[in-house]
């Protein structure tokens, strides 16, 4: 089993809904192929930084996972065509890391500002 | 062994003698990589505020012999960069 961090990008105007609906669609995919889901991380919508697709702006979903290659190439062999996603990136690491997380402090940080 | 001994006094006697044009390149200041070492914070393409640290303005990566990272991290941090760019990140 090898451990990876799989971040997606989804579309601005999809509704929270439906973005649910991709994340289950994910996790469930993940399931089924040999793989787990051992945390999911939500990012909410941030500012891309150049255009995508004439996007200004998407929602980013971040998956931890541990699994096989194979797992991972029937992932994003069904991301790829998924029209909802601007894009997606799968890193391979060494262990998982489950305490850290930047952009949940951006948001607290925003609250407080607010 | 004589110019040995010599230097090892001179640098015993004050700190100064270091800032000297003059002396050799062994003891002229020279910063330490500040992302190796105990306590450094670890590279990651998600940590965006570190890798915006070690760009320019125009987001260029910049280069090691400005920041004076080491060899080993500066491999890491380009590619963590690349994956930021990737993602729309930076």
């Amino acid at each position: 089993m090898n451990f990876y961090e799989h971040t997606i990008i989804a579309r601005q105007d999809t509704s929270p809904s439906q973005l649910k609906q991709i994340q289950d669609k994910y996790t469930d995919l993940v399931n089924k192929n040999e793989g787990d889901v051992v945390k999911v991380e939500n990012w909410g919508l941030l500012n891309l930084s150049y255009l995508i697709k004439k996007n200004k702006k998407g929602n980013y979903i971040h998956f931890k996972l541990k699994g096989l290659g194979k797992t991972i190439s029937e992932l994003e062999k069904n991301e790829k065509i998924d029209k909802n996603l601007l894009r997606y990136l799968t890193v391979k690491v060494k262990e998982l890391d489950l305490k850290t997380n930047y952009f949940e402090k951006n948001l607290d940080e925003k609250k407080r500002k607010l | 062994m004589k110019r040995n001994s010599n230097r090892r006094k001179s640098t015993g006697q004050s700190n100064f003698v270091k800032l000297s044009i003059f002396q050799p390149q062994k003891y002229k200041f020279k910063r330490k990589c500040p992302l190796s070492g105990k306590g450094a914070p670890a590279i990651d393409y998600k940590n965006v505020k570190l890798l915006k640290k070690y760009m320019t303005e125009n987001g260029k990566i910049m280069p090691s012999r400005i920041t004076s990272i080491c060899q080993k991290k500066q491999r890491e941090l380009s590619l963590s960069i690349k994956r930021a760019r990737n993602l729309a990140l930076l």
